[in-house]
């Protein structure tokens, strides 16, 4: 579901069924299920299962909505403590109900129950309980709880240190876990995409959905996100009329148009996660989860990286719990998450209930309890005077109204009574029986993604919360989360935000018409904690953190926010405090008689809710974790059996296994004799190739290169030898100049890319003025290097007769253009990497594959033989060649014994840096060869020390870089850097190696094992 | 020499197989091809040249090269399109092997220098109703009809790899320009981007 096209809704406006809810009767088959209303779809039942246990549920369900209806109130167990655990509110800031969702390989722990839409044969199990929810042998943990409070563990398991990793660490851990995960690879896939628009609206609730339709009738590209699997919000979950009709109904209408509209993208189930620079978000499309398992071709999740000129925050607020003693029993439960579960699904919380508020979002509570039947047995509010519409609703329904609070709720597995103090009669404890207490802190804005780039939200007192401070460029907040708190508010705010922001994107917005509403109250007065609570009093619930926790912080002087979160994992986990922040940093401020703004607020990051590792990965995972590079002639290497070994990207041919090899290194072996002896063929199209033309080509080369290009004739190639600025070699290679103006270069597969940014870099800003253009024609160019003393003859039979490749004609070190195969175009080097008389011949990618074949089919008369990497770095190291193990980084051209190329008589890159006096030291590690004279392996790696000395850093001498078996010599040959370098040949030393246990004798001698006269590659 | 010809070998001559795949639930989202007879080149003005080579290409080509990310057309099944300051990609419909070179450095000597690229590039044709889908699942830049339309041209990626796009028409049809060694992985991701749209691949189109 990419586009709008797909994105219609679900139903259109007058398909929402009517909310208002007369006192109605349970459905037999779900008994708190209301037999009218909501945005429940009756005709749809779902079974599903919890805890191995079968109940009903009905399409437009949350697993927490099915679960109360059916009267499951017990959940889950807490953190630390195992306290039984109910459902505390109904949206993505749910701290109590994490569940297993789904089983095997798919199990997902730590699932919101409220947010996880419900699904036939959905099965979910509660977590962190043993043996069952009902009965779990850990909550033994809560008579511990004196000596378990914040910091326990890093007072209590200081000694031995030792143990911490072995004992402690996996004891806490089974102890105070959250869900198990899957372990088993995730059989469903990820995927992520990007989108672009004008205007990105977040969140559609009434503030949301008037920014979209705002924006989207002016004609800006907008794209609509929400978590929930409905659109509409707030206005999904209230019992308000708007225009005279039932909002949802109301907001049905508003989607139906917004629908039509062709450039409204409208994303369901997509959370925005983050905010990052330059109007870049990141938002999660939960694409599957709310099917058993995603149809073929489906990912489960998809992550967007949303570009957006404008963005509108309306994500809306989070309602505050009350804190007071038992606060965490099953039945307590957030206010507006209790009008939800009435009116969005037509659930029953509870029976019995008490509501207890500091603000006047009671009113709404009292209302919409008692048209659902439930008996309201008193409302309580600390407030006095400013009470007042609480106290008339409350007298409306027929409650007793007490000015006062909670102290203790009581109950175990679910509430069964709360205990109140009046504020008139303190020494006084009223008990009211009730199975559901509705509570209400007060709201806090979703200010997390205005404050994501680091924009410190700031308090208000008016409303008793924090509202967004400086915003990310291009971003407004409207709505509940600007803190514009009321429903018509957050209409008329959401609509001057989208047309705004339409009008910077270009598009003039009319003015929307506002809606009739009836008035709202919003008072409030702060009440962070009920001073007077009795038991435990939960502050983060997630996290087992209670106010004496804070308290204990306080004394302790871990009192600034983020130092008190560390302390007490305060706001930490998987809803990082949605429902606690506020209310933990607002008792600390009371604690340290600060104001809250002084106390200040922990920062927000990304992800607003958890986001799993695998959709970030998409299907950037195993192989595809990045590209992989295949030659021309890939194919036909795999029929011969190639083993491929990555260099980079690329796939190469390490060497090719035939039957009743013993290891790799017979294969190895086979393939340098058969090239020594006869012919050999390899594939180097993986080399950097790069085509320089222009009037200044050759005088660019000189700046470049070591050694003087434009010197070279046309027709001829060079080795080439390119210095860092810092006087370090970079990179060898061949420049071959094709004609006057043009040359060819090659680099080595490793440097391919750095070259060639090396090579940008210095023409873009280093010498503008110079006359040269060069690109990249890697891929154009299938390449292979045919050696031995048989290559010429092959060659003799594929080459175009009219092209004279005698060594007369073509000798060592000789490039040109010629055509094989009757016309096709190539390009000859007469270039030796292996020390025998060898080409590379280069033909058009397409052609490869062919050319390939027809060389093995050309040579196999003669014995040609494929050879692979191992065999290419076995010839090497025979002849003395330096590679990337001594081009290291480290080393210089005179390290390397490559000085004789260095020109003297021009400037280059590296040159002065080169001469640098330490760089010239007599004593530097420098290039040697050297053969084994005892018996044991030697690897690359291994330390030469002086024969007796102590093995110590201060008698190290070098290092061996590079080592083979050279089965044309019969034993092992070596290269590496050596203190002294050649002035040292004859020398008896110790390779030693303490990491393989190795201590052989070596003696130094030249790197150039093979053909030292250069006869056999002039031949 | 060997009997018969050398054989030559598409970039997706192995991997494109022709056929309905994916989602099957309703037509195709996506087709699938790839352009398997265009020349390609490499153009780049030599220093001080470009008016006179601009001028050049008018009167040679019968079209102005485009000095923003656009493709011009020429005559004869020429095109270019933009690919860096004072860079185009010359494109030849039905270039035969090597054509295309020879023909562009005639009129072109000493205003540019000209290599081919006819072998480097892979060539791939994306069209249908979903293609904007599939591409957004790899490409990041926007291709909304608001924001590039046909004949505008881009350097980007998909999927970490490095490609040319530019737009052919209004269905809407792309043609992407991949190097030729990244064209396996360049061909998953992007089935795997159209699977769940349902995509059509063909094995070859016609350049034209």
């Amino acid at each position: 579901m990419v586009d709008a096209a797909s994105n219609k809704p679900a139903r259109a406006a007058a398909e929402f069924a009517p909310v208002r809810q007369t006192a109605a009767a349970p459905s037999a088959a779900s008994p708190y299920r209301l037999a009218t209303g909501g945005i429940v779809d009756r005709s749809a039942p779902l079974l599903f299962s919890f805890d191995g246990r079968n109940y009903g549920g009905l399409r437009g369900d949350t697993l927490a909505s099915a679960l109360l209806a059916n009267g499951v109130r017990l959940v889950g167990r807490s953190f630390k403590y195992h306290r039984p655990r109910g459902i505390l509110a109904a949206g993505s800031e749910e701290p109590n109900a994490l569940v297993e969702l789904r089983e095997g390989a798919r199990r997902e722990p730590n699932t919101r129950a409220t947010v996880a839409e419900l699904y036939e044969g959905l099965a979910a199990v509660s977590q962190n309980r043993w043996p069952s929810l009902w009965f779990d042998c850990m909550a033994v943990n809560s008579l511990f709880s004196p000596i378990i409070g914040a910091g326990f563990y890093y007072k209590t398991f200081m000694w031995p240190a030792s143990f911490w990793e072995k004992l402690y660490e996996p004891m806490i851990r089974r102890a105070a876990g959250l869900g198990r995960a899957a372990g088993m690879p995730d059989p469903d896939t990820y995927e992520k995409a990007f989108a672009h628009c004008d205007v990105l609206v977040i969140g559609s609730g009434p503030a949301g959905l008037m920014a979209a339709l705002a924006a989207g009738r002016a004609g800006a590209r907008v794209i609509l996100c929400d978590e929930d699997f409905e659109f509409g919000g707030r206005l999904l979950a209230e019992c308000r009329d708007i225009d005279g009709r039932p909002c949802a109904q109301w907001a049905g209408s508003l989607l139906a148009e917004l629908a039509s509209l062709p450039e409204v993208r409208m994303l369901k189930r997509t959370t925005v996660f983050g905010a990052y620079d330059h109007g870049v978000y990141a938002a999660i499309e939960r694409v599957a989860d709310h099917l058993a398992t995603p149809s073929p071709h489906m990912p489960r999740q998809r992550v967007w990286n949303i570009v957006a000129k404008r963005t509108v925050l309306a994500a809306g607020a989070i309602e505050r719990p009350l804190v007071f003693g038992n606060n965490d029993r099953p039945g307590v439960m957030l206010g507006g998450a209790v009008r939800a579960y009435l009116n969005r699904f037509a659930v029953k919380p509870g029976t019995r209930a008490v509501v207890f508020a500091n603000n006047d979002d009671a009113v709404a509570t009292l209302l919409d309890l008692a048209a659902a039947g439930i008996s309201v047995q008193a409302c309580v509010d600390p407030r006095g005077a400013d009470a007042g519409v609480v106290r008339a609703a409350a007298q409306r329904i027929g409650t007793r109204f007490v000015n006062g609070a909670v102290v203790r709720a009581r109950g175990g597995h679910r509430l069964r009574a709360v205990d109140v103090s009046a504020v008139a009669e303190p020494w006084h404890k009223l008990t009211f029986p009730c199975d559901l207490l509705a509570m209400s802190g007060g709201w806090s804005p979703s200010v997390h993604l205005s404050s994501h780039l680091g924009g410190r939200p700031q308090w208000s007192d008016a409303l008793a919360a924090f509202v967004p401070g400086p915003l990310p460029r291009g971003m407004s907040v409207a709505g509940a989360a600007a803190g514009e708190f009321g429903l018509a508010a957050c209409l008329a705010g959401g609509a001057k935000a989208g047309a705004e922001a339409a009008g910077d994107c270009g598009f003039a917005a009319k003015p929307v018409a506002m809606p009739g509403i009836g008035p709202e109250p919003i008072g409030i007065a702060a009440l962070w904690r009920v001073r007077a609570k009795r038991g435990k009093a939960f502050v983060d619930f997630q996290n087992d953190v209670t106010v004496s926790d804070i308290e204990l912080a306080e004394r302790e002087g871990f009192r600034a926010v983020e130092h008190l979160k560390r302390y007490t994992t305060l706001g930490m986990a998987t809803d990082q405090g949605k429902t606690a922040n506020v209310n933990g940093l607002a008792i600390m401020a009371e604690l340290t008689e600060k104001t809250i703004p002084a106390t200040g607020a922990t920062r927000f990051r990304p992800p607003y809710t958890p986001v799993a590792i695998g959709a970030l990965a998409g299907h950037h995972r195993r192989k595809d974790f990045k590209p992989t590079r295949l030659t021309p002639g890939h194919a036909w290497a795999q029929e011969q059996g190639a083993v491929f070994m990555e260099t980079g990207l690329w796939l190469r041919a390490q060497y090719f296994p035939q039957p009743g090899d013993n290891s790799w290194l017979d294969a190895c072996n086979r393939e340098v004799t058969a090239t020594r002896n006869a012919v050999g063929v390899c594939d180097v199209s993986t080399l950097g190739k790069i085509d320089l033309q222009g009037t200044d080509a050759g005088l660019f080369l000189d700046r470049l290169y070591a050694n003087a290009m434009s010197s070279l004739p046309v027709g001829r190639a060079r080795y080439g030898l390119m210095l860092r600025e810092d006087g370090f070699v970079l990179d060898d290679g061949t420049v071959s100049r094709l004609a006057e103006d043009h040359f060819f270069v090659t680099t080595t597969t490793a440097n391919a890319a750095r070259v060639m940014q090396h090579m940008d870099f210095c023409h873009q800003v280093l010498w503008p003025d110079l006359d040269v253009q060069f690109v990249s024609v890697s891929d154009q160019w299938a390449q292979y290097s045919l050696a031995g003393p048989k290559a010429r003859e092959v060659l003799q039979k594929l080459v175009d007769g009219q092209h004279d490749i005698s060594n007369t004609a073509f000798p060592y070190m000789a490039a040109g253009e010629v055509t094989v195969g009757g016309g096709v175009p190539a390009r000859l080097f007469r270039i030796s990497f292996s020390g025998e008389l060898a080409y590379e011949i280069s033909v058009p990618a397409r052609f490869g594959d062919a050319v390939i074949r027809a060389v093995v089919a050309a040579g196999a008369p003669l014995g040609i033989r494929p050879y692979g990497l191992e065999a290419l770095s076995v010839m090497r190291i025979e002849k003395g060649h330096v590679g990337g193990a001594e081009i290291n980084g480290q080393t210089t051209a005179r390290d390397l014994g490559l000085e004789r190329m260095v020109s003297s008589k021009k400037d280059f890159i590296g040159r002065v840096m080169a001469g640098r006096p330490a760089l010239l030291a007599p004593d530097r590690p420098a290039f040697v060869g050297f053969k084994s004279v005892g018996d044991g392996a030697i690897g690359a790696g291994a330390h030469f020390l002086p024969v007796g000395a102590e093995p110590s850093a201060r008698n190290d001498e070098g290092h061996v870089t590079s080592v083979a078996y050279s089965p044309t010599l019969g034993h092992l040959v070596g290269l590496g850097l050596l203190k002294g370098g050649s002035k040292r040949l004859g020398e008896k030393m110790r390779a030693y190696d303490p990491l393989r246990g190795r201590d052989t004798l070596i003696e130094v001698c030249s790197p150039v094992f093979y053909d030292p006269e250069g006869a056999r590659l002039r031949a | 020499m060997p009997d018969q010809a050398l054989r030559q070998r598409a970039p997706l001559e192995a991997l494109a197989r022709p056929g309905r795949f994916g989602a099957t639930s309703a037509a195709a989202g996506v087709m699938l091809s790839e352009i398997r007879d265009r020349g390609l080149a490499s153009v780049a003005a030599r220093k001080n040249q470009r008016a006179a080579l601009l001028a050049a290409a008018k009167s040679a080509f019968g079209c102005g090269l485009p000095t923003r990310p656009r493709r011009a057309f020429g005559r004869d099944g020429l095109s270019f399109v933009w690919a860096g300051p004072d860079q185009w990609v010359a494109m030849l419909d039905h270039g035969p092997v090597g054509g295309i070179e020879p023909r562009l450095a005639a009129s072109l000597k000493g205003l540019a220098s000209v290599v081919d690229q006819s072998d480097g590039r892979a060539v791939v044709r994306i069209g249908g109703a979903r293609a904007r889908a599939a591409l957004a699942k790899g490409m990041p830049i926007d291709l909304h009809e608001r924001a590039f339309t046909p004949g505008d041209a881009a350097l980007t990626f998909f999927s970490h790899i490095n490609v040319h796009i530019w737009q052919v028409d209004e269905t809407p049809t792309y043609e992407i320009a991949v190097p030729r060694s990244f064209v396996g992985s360049f061909w998953h991701w992007l089935t795997e981007a159209s699977a769940e749209f349902g995509y059509e691949a063909t094995g070859s189109n016609s350049s034209a």
